[in-house]
């Protein structure tokens, strides 16, 4: 590639008067002005306006799904799939062998495509937490943890269907905070780190 | 386009986190010129730029309560639109940017002048379809939606020097295809 004189780039970057280059510097500083004018211009054609099919996709009711994770939420289960932190192990472990000792013929059966996931996050001064995801569409409130021998070791068992997500926890409200513990960590489109949880189906 | 307008920008993302879906609009209205005009010459289709707008704006809304700083809302909404040109171009190649085609249909009413300017636009944006896209989305940002390259920064999440470079060298080319041009 061409490298062009520095005293273009200079005026370009306000660095340089355009007075104080050659007439043929100015010239190509002239080029590109007008280039960048051409394209700041409106495109051709109809304006367009998003605003009704935006808003349309932001008030439309939340999904089944999402409906179907709200009763399954206070539903114990058994399969624990993901790597805790020791202090956090034991009390799984406990949590889970209780809840496969308890489970009689009359838990609800999963569907072949469904798995379990377990959602696990210490947060001791948290007065709420909340796990949001590709598998909520990201809305707050939709899925709570809960810290129910206070000991700030917050949970929630869901169940989903099997595929790869990702996740973050809302700790009261407002602070997104991704579960570092996860299994894989991923860039997202806000310049920070989403947690990703593979949910694998119960029933092969 | 009316950046400044009122209610500012913070007290509209207050609005909407307090449960005011509809004052969203607002937000639409105030950027949604400009990111179409962003995403238009980053992806060279007008419908895959309306595509990427409206996901930006709905997941904007959806992560609404992440932005950190609702006084930078234009900046936090162009780094989404960045983003997500740049998973439509992952998905197709640079060399198959498709420039809207059908170049403004001439009605006989237009006169020399506009005609000739729809040419020179033509010529331009075929010159900025063949930068790579980090350089194409540098020079867009910078002299076309006159980001300070403090605002690239945090649109891009990339260093200042590297986007100087990069705005450098898109300009060396976008130079060289014009005076082949002329």
């Amino acid at each position: 590639m061409n490298q062009i004189d520095s005293r273009i780039h200079q005026v370009l970057d306000g660095e340089l008067g355009s007075d104080a280059v050659p007439a043929e510097l100015g010239r190509a500083v002239g080029r590109l002005r007008a280039a960048a004018t051409l394209l700041a211009a409106a495109p051709p054609g109809p304006a367009v306006s998003l605003e009704s099919r935006v808003m349309a996709e932001i008030r439309r009711p939340s999904l089944s799904r999402a409906r179907r994770l709200m009763r399954w939420l206070v539903t114990p289960r058994a399969i624990i799939f993901r790597v805790r932190p020791a202090w956090s192990l034991a009390v799984a472990a406990v949590a889970a062998a209780l809840t496969l000792f308890t489970a009689g013929d009359g838990a609800p059966e999963l569907a072949e495509h469904e798995g379990i996931a377990q959602f696990v996050g210490r947060f001791p001064e948290a007065q709420s937490v909340h796990v949001v995801g590709t598998f909520n569409d990201w809305r707050p409130g939709s899925i709570a943890l809960e810290d129910q021998d206070h000991d700030g070791v917050w949970r929630a068992t869901v169940v989903l269907p099997a595929g790869t997500y990702e996740y973050m926890f809302v700790v009261d409200g407002e602070r997104w905070v991704p579960d570092h513990l996860a299994e894989r960590l991923v860039a997202d489109d806000f310049g920070r780190e989403n947690s990703i949880v593979i949910v694998r189906p119960a029933r092969r | 386009m009316d950046v400044t307008g009122s209610p500012p920008d913070a007290e509209v993302v207050a609005l909407v986190l307090a449960g005011d879906t509809e004052a969203f609009g607002i937000v639409i209205r105030r950027y949604e010129a400009g990111l179409l005009r962003f995403a238009t010459r980053m992806l060279g289709s007008r419908d895959a730029a309306a595509d990427a707008v409206a996901e930006s704006f709905v997941r904007a809304y959806r992560h609404l309560a992440s932005c950190r700083e609702p006084t930078r809302l234009r900046t936090w909404l162009y780094r989404i639109v960045t983003n997500r040109c740049k998973s439509h171009l992952v998905r197709r190649s640079v060399a198959d940017v498709p420039l809207d085609d059908a170049p403004p249909v001439a009605d006989p009413a237009d006169n020399e002048a506009a005609l000739e300017r729809a040419d020179q636009l033509q010529v331009v944006e075929r010159a900025l379809a063949s930068l790579s896209p980090d350089k194409r989305e540098a020079f867009v940002l910078k002299h076309v939606e006159g980001l300070s390259y403090e605002e690239m920064a945090a649109v891009t999440g990339e260093r200042i020097p590297t986007l100087k470079m990069r705005v450098h060298r898109a300009r060396e080319a976008l130079l060289k295809v014009l005076e082949d041009h002329a």
